[in-house]
């Protein structure tokens, strides 16, 4: 640069010319003056000021061209450019979205992914609440066999209780119990040696027993109580709505959470299965569902109660049970069902004692573990 | 504007074209944090923009033969493709669903067909996100592209994948040199296409150093382990864990001491010293078949010569690991600290409370560091490590690219490789 003589010249710098055709690199002068001068072997231009544009690049080195056009210079000057950026306010201006754009990016995937977690927490319930009558039976037996081994796994795959006298008093009370329901055909109900007072029902009229729960049962009544609990989970559709939601959720969410591999689907949806926590209206329905059942069927409507109570009372004193998980409110649970029963049903029996003592027994197929 | 420019290889002086890489990094880590905290309040949705950011600064700041490189690619454009992708992508999810619920026979192959579909679709999807980022790349102002058929290419990648699989890993270098021929064939700079020469031979021996670190110490190990069992396994070398669930099984105590026991251990120590040591072989192997390839590539008579050593693939590795190892160990401290406190004070005081947010910070403020460090010590440091040994022999020749006149392909290209999130799929190069 120079600055001699009694008129500040214009100042000047060295740089590289691209065309934008080629990859040729054109040594030319830069000079500013009304225009950007740029001189050459063969190139002459004068670019207006208003129309130049900087490119993004790491000082000294500035990469300038007009706005819209592939032509451009390289320079590392300094000086020049700072001349460059008083005459031409411009130059740095990004056309497409500054801080301002930034923000409005923020609020907006702040505001869709808001809105798909409540569409996740509370539309695809209710959805999954239409959805689950209408999957074929086929579809629903097939994802309960599925499920039910992935629970068996999360369990430690209990062995399973089948002791041929008390599998069939269990068979005849389920046939009793389910004779003139609305249960979807014929419920498959299964035991499992477990040390957790438990009982899941899954889709395709699963319903999985841990045997603790019949060690615990002190009355026939009692342990078809809690059958006729899951049973009621089995009319309403419950297990299906439950995966449903679980699946749809969980989809949701990794589509937010840009994983769609799957993976997250899988996991979630086997959890959901196993935790299956289902409303409080659903538990509700159940109970009385169950209610209505146990009376029907002949046996004492409030003994379902006194189970719950007695379960619950184990869990305070530290035992985990998923069961009170998933199951909450014992008290106020209890209290319904009693004033649901009413005292017409007390001190009926669904069977006899030598039938009860026999399915007391179903586990006894399954060799004790070694002792310790 | 002037005379049309040609090739004109006699005249070429040789000259050299340094490739150099601004290794100050100033505003990289700014530019981490901010990405990384705008991608978690905003559900992830803010990576696109993240990793067009991070494109931008690093092409910037890779100068070329005296120009920088000029990343022109939007943010928008990779959501819009990503939401796009979804829409292909989720009928697929759902056919693969549907079919392996409605065809019982097909149902225990489920997770291998949807690894099948999901693996040639993430092929095809690299192959467009690679024509993306190239479209959107420019030096001197001429914008890079690539052409050929990402279908094709999926083909080839799956069928050598297979071949890789039968010959246990022997066609893998072939495999690496096979693709990448493809790749840089179909990569153009304006007009002019590249060429490379990559030859699977030329990776063979880096790549049998695995066999021989890994393979050869675990086999004869098994062999001494066989020797000393006379090639006979006694069957009740695992007996059932007493009181345990049936599927859980103990080495049984009585072979204790005998050179089955011995051996065993040998094999199974083996096992694990020469899984760890060909883990620690990956950045050798990289860094050898970078440095082949670079050197195999061409540009008319312009061509690539790269010095890249192992080592400097390893530091960034070692310097990322001796971090994460630090980080994790000041955690540990805190947290162990704090659930002392925990115990001194009893559970009920608001000590939980306390840990409960100090465990969501530093999980948050760990993952920031991560992030931020995984951006500054191994992406960058591998970006400038190649970039950096690189030079452009008979640089002369670059003055005859011509800028070509083909549409640009959409953002559209690359939405596919993210939703399927096929290995690091917003790669910030080639
Ligand atoms: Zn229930």
């Amino acid at each position: 640069m120079q600055h001699t003589g009694p008129v500040a010249s214009p100042p000047v710098a060295t740089g590289t010319y691209l065309d934008g055709l080629s990859a040729r690199a054109h040594p030319v002068t830069l000079r500013l003056a009304d225009r950007l001068e740029i001189d050459g072997a063969g190139t002459r231009l004068a670019w207006d000021l208003a129309g130049l544009a900087a490119g993004d690049t790491v000082p000294p080195l500035v990469r300038i061209g007009p706005r819209g056009s592939p032509a451009r210079v390289e320079f590392a000057d300094p000086g020049f450019a700072d001349a460059l950026a008083g005459r031409c306010p411009d130059l740095h201006r990004s056309d497409a979205a500054g801080a301002g754009g930034t923000w409005r990016l923020v609020l907006w995937s702040v505001a869709a992914g808001v809105s798909v977690l409540v569409l996740a927490i509370y539309g695809v319930p209710v959805i999954a609440g239409r959805l689950a009558p209408l999957v074929p039976n086929a579809i629903e037996t097939r994802l309960g066999g599925a499920v039910e081994g992935q629970v068996g796994r999360l369990l430690g795959d209990p062995p399973v209780c089948d002791e041929p006298a008390a599998r069939a008093v269990l068979d005849r009370l389920v046939r009793r119990m389910t004779r003139g329901g609305d249960t979807q055909g014929e419920p498959l109900v299964s035991v499992r040696r477990h040390p957790l007072a438990n009982a899941l029902t899954l889709p395709g009229a699963r319903v999985l027993v841990l045997s603790d729960l019949i060690d615990k049962a002190e009355s026939p009544d009692e342990f078809a109580g809690i059958l006729a609990h899951e049973l009621g989970h089995v009319a309403a559709h419950d297990p299906m709505r439950a995966l449903l939601a679980a699946g749809g959720s969980s989809f949701l969410l990794s589509l937010v959470l840009g994983d769609l591999t799957g993976s997250t689907i899988l996991i979630a949806t086997g959890q959901a299965a196993i935790s299956a926590g289902y409303s409080r209206e659903a538990e509700n329905a159940a109970d009385a569902y169950a209610v209505t059942l146990m009376r029907r069927a002949g046996g004492d409507a409030a003994a379902l109660a006194t189970i719950l109570e007695r379960i619950a009372g184990d869990g305070d004193r530290g035992a985990v049970a998923t069961f009170l998980r998933s199951h909450p409110m014992t008290r106020e649970r209890a209290q319904r069902i009693r004033s649901l029963a009413g005292p017409g049903s007390a001190g009926r029996q669904i069977l006899t004692g030598a039938d009860w003592a026999l399915l007391k027994g179903i586990c006894r197929n399954v060799p004790v573990k070694s002792a310790q | 504007m002037t005379q049309p420019l040609a090739f004109d290889a006699r005249s070429s002086s040789g000259r050299v074209g340094a490739i150099t890489f601004d290794k100050r990094l100033i505003g990289l880590t700014g530019l981490a944090i901010r990405g990384f905290l705008l991608s978690l309040v905003t559900f992830g949705i803010y990576r696109f923009w993240y990793i067009t950011d991070l494109r931008r600064y690093f092409w910037n700041r890779t100068v070329i033969d005296g120009s920088p490189g000029e990343y022109v690619g939007r943010g928008k454009e990779l959501f819009l493709g990503f939401l796009v992708a979804l829409a292909v992508l989720i009928p697929i999810y759902a056919a693969i669903f549907v079919a392996t619920l409605s065809v019982p026979s097909l149902a225990p192959f489920g997770s291998i067909l949807s690894f099948a579909i999901l693996f040639v679709l993430g092929q095809f999807a690299g192959y467009r996100g690679r024509r993306y980022r190239a479209s959107r790349t420019l030096w001197r102002g001429i914008r890079l592209g690539q052409d050929g058929s990402a279908i094709t290419y999926a083909l080839m990648a799956t069928g050598w994948a297979l071949l890789t699989v039968v010959t246990l890993g022997l066609a893998f270098p072939f495999m690496r040199a096979s693709l990448e021929r493809y790749r840089i064939t179909h990569t153009l700079i304006g007009s002019s296409r590249m060429d490379s020469s990559a030859r699977g031979r030329s990776l063979l021996l880096p790549w049998l150093s695995f066999y021989a670190v890994v393979l050869l110490p675990v086999l004869g190990a098994l062999f001494a382990f066989l020797t000393a069992t006379d090639f006979t396994l006694p069957a009740d070398l695992f007996v059932p864990k007493p009181g345990g669930k049936p599927s859980e099984t103990i080495f049984n105590p009585a072979y204790a001491g005998t050179p089955v026991a011995t051996y065993g251990t040998i094999l199974v120590g083996t096992l694990g010293l020469t899984a760890s040591l060909g883990f620690l072989l990956i950045p050798f192997y990289r860094a050898r078949e970078t440095r082949v390839f670079m050197n195999a590539a061409s540009l008319g008579p312009v061509r690539l010569s790269s010095t890249l050593k192992a080592r400097q693939f390893y530091w960034p590795y070692i310097v990322y690991l001796l971090s994460i190892i630090g980080l994790v160990v000041v955690l540990g401290l805190v947290i162990g600290g704090g659930a002392f406190l925990l115990q001194a004070k009893g559970p009920a005081s608001g000590a939980s409370w306390v840990i409960g947010l100090g465990l969501v910070v530093g999980y948050l403020g760990g993952a920031l560091v991560f992030a931020v460090l995984y951006v500054r010590v191994i992406t960058a440091r591998l970006w400038a490590a190649v970039a950096t040994t690189t030079t452009v022999a008979d640089a002369e020749g670059l003055a005859a690219i011509l800028a070509s006149s083909r549409r640009v392909g959409s953002g559209l290209n690359e939405g596919l490789a993210d939703a399927l999130d096929v290995g690091g799929a917003l790669e910030v190069g080639f």
